[in-house]
């Protein structure tokens, strides 16, 4: 597997199919017993690509006597970072993930959210060219969710790499730039997110609602397949000049197009036909 | 040395956090601050239960401390994860290792000054009255030969710290073999065992007989065995015997030496651990 610099990158599979393991192996927690690979250039497992990381682990566990400042300061000084420099940026961290308030209070007293937000900012401390999240949205209201999203979102705009390790497909789907899905410890199918959920039939698909006075046995006539949801109508047609003639015909219904668009997949059919054909070898 | 020194650290405020090793200190402490009151449960070897007391108590609850809070060090951060946050950053697995055990040793060290603070006070207040209670002047005392007592107790301390700097390393390295309560065992195990180690050696004798595995055994068991005896100079003290700083420099290299594979056992155990 490769990782594109400055990408959000997914790794999925289900469990048991090597992610933890992939995982701590990227992060020199275990040793490989064959084969290698290297981070930045330097082999698994060398402390010289560890200056240049960051790591969310799942549902993070820190030393619970300290509070967020001295537990930051703790982190800091492991890279060697110190007095108003480390200040400042545990204060710009503290800030981005919302703990800057509550920076007093002792670690034992946090709830899940709040464990997830210091373990960001531990996360970034050093300003690293690469983070590894391990599920980072599991314990977050909505909102918080939406914030780290944000936050991968701006990591990767100021050029950094985020290697993601997450259950949540549906969340990778729009989040991730690129993905590989592991299965019984092989990877299964990897590329670009746009390339894997496209579908090279030529088909196209539409949505669309308020076609109350659309003739739906028109509709049913020149699409493949027609479903209807409540005040909403899901097409597949055969080809871009038949979407066309489709979404026309809607149109001059008094309908409004939703979706109109080349069919793809979802993360999560690409997903079940990866993992189906891992379980067939 | 930055990442040995801030695991160190930190170790070491989050060992003096524990209320368990805080109440073992305490409870330490008062033992030996009462010493000179049992002391007179036995009349005209007052001094002699002083020290006994005294010393034994540093010893033991130093050894306490050092198993309770070294048996947990790394079980402890693996079975929290909170090692993942850590090995992840520049530090090796070496310099975490080291980092502990020097972070469990300083809170060791720092108990045990404690301890021998308590004692030597104790012991400087109540030994001159005990000896002229039993007829003596200080450095001629009956019941107890007091050539050399006051250097001899200080030495004894002294000694006493290289014997705990051992057990910290014994106990640290049975943390990264067992969970911590198979470590507190086998730590317990070691140096109680380690206590009689000179024993084996005559167990060995064929004269006294020993068969081919017996002798075997107790041989190996000699060979492996730290010899936490060499630690204890409550002999030398009761006896009068001056202790060169020779014999002390030799015990304490020997006590260096022991650290120093002990830790090494660790470092091996511990690179190839899953963590």
């Amino acid at each position: 597997m490769e990782v594109e610099e400055g990408s959000i990158f997914g790794l999925v599979g289900p469990n048991g199919s090597g992610k933890t393991t992939t995982l701590k192996l990227l992060l020199g927690l275990i040793y490989p017993t064959q084969g290698s690979g290297k981070v930045f250039d330097f082999p698994l497992g060398s402390p010289e690509y560890k200056q240049r990381i960051g790591f969310l682990p799942e549902g993070p566990y820190f030393y619970d006597h300290l509070n967020a400042i001295e537990l930051l300061q703790f982190y800091g000084g492991l890279f060697g970072l110190g007095g108003g420099k480390l200040e400042a940026r545990i204060e710009e961290l503290l800030r981005l993930v919302g703990m800057w308030d509550r920076r007093e209070i002792r670690i034992r007293n946090y709830s899940r959210g709040m464990l997830q937000r210091i373990g960001v900012a531990q996360a970034l401390i050093n300003n690293p060219d690469m983070v590894f999240l391990d599920e980072p949205t599991a314990g977050l209201d909505p909102t918080a969710q939406i914030e780290m999203r944000d936050l991968m979102h701006q990591l990767r705009d100021q050029g950094k790499t985020v290697f993601l390790c997450s259950h949540l497909l549906k969340e990778m789907e729009p989040l991730c730039d690129a993905v590989v899905v592991l299965s019984r410890g092989v990877v299964r199918r990897q590329g670009r997110i746009c390339d894997l959920l496209a579908v090279q039939s030529g088909r196209y698909q539409l949505r669309a609602t308020g076609c109350a006075n659309v003739s739906m046995q028109s509709l049913r006539d020149k699409a493949l397949d027609l479903t209807v949801t409540g005040n909403e109508i899901s097409l597949l047609v055969a080809d871009q000049p038949q979407a066309l003639v489709v979404a026309q015909e809607i149109a001059d219904g008094g309908g409004t197009i939703l979706e109109f668009g080349a069919q793809t997949r979802s993360l999560e059919d690409v997903f079940i036909e990866a993992v189906a054909a891992g379980g067939s070898d | 040395m930055r990442a040995i020194y801030r695991v160190a650290t930190a170790t070491f405020h989050e060992a003096w956090r524990r209320r368990f090793l805080n109440a073992i200190l305490i409870f330490a402490v008062l033992i030996i601050g009462s010493s000179w009151s049992l002391a007179y449960l036995q009349p005209g070897a007052e001094l002699k239960l002083l020290i006994d007391i005294g010393l034994g108590s540093t010893r033991f609850f130093g050894m306490l401390i050092a198993v309770f809070l070294g048996v947990r060090l790394i079980s402890d951060e693996i079975e929290k994860r909170t090692i993942h946050t850590i090995l992840t950053k520049p530090v090796t697995r070496a310099q975490f290792l080291l980092g502990k055990f020097f972070g469990s040793w300083a809170t060791v060290m720092s108990n045990m000054l404690l301890m021998s603070l308590a004692f030597y006070v104790v012991f400087m207040i109540k030994a001159p009255g005990f000896l002229l209670k039993t007829g003596g002047t200080p450095g001629e005392g009956p019941g107890i030969a007091t050539e050399f007592l006051y250097s001899n107790i200080a030495k004894a301390l002294g000694l006493t710290l290289v014997e705990m700097t051992v057990v910290t390393a014994l106990a640290v390295m049975a943390s990264t073999l067992f969970s911590w309560i198979m470590a507190a065992i086998f730590s317990f195990f070691v140096y109680f065992v380690g206590q009689v180690a000179n024993f084996f050696k005559s167990l060995a004798n064929p004269e006294h007989g020993a068969g081919t595995l017996s002798q075997v055994i107790f041989r190996l068991l000699y060979g492996i065995l730290p010899h936490f005896e060499v630690f204890d100079m409550r002999e030398a003290i009761l006896k009068g015997t001056y202790v060169g700083w020779e014999t002390l420099g030799m015990h304490t290299g020997l006590g260096l030496l022991y650290t120093v594979v002990i830790l090494g056992i660790a470092y091996l155990a511990f690179m190839n651990r899953e963590v």
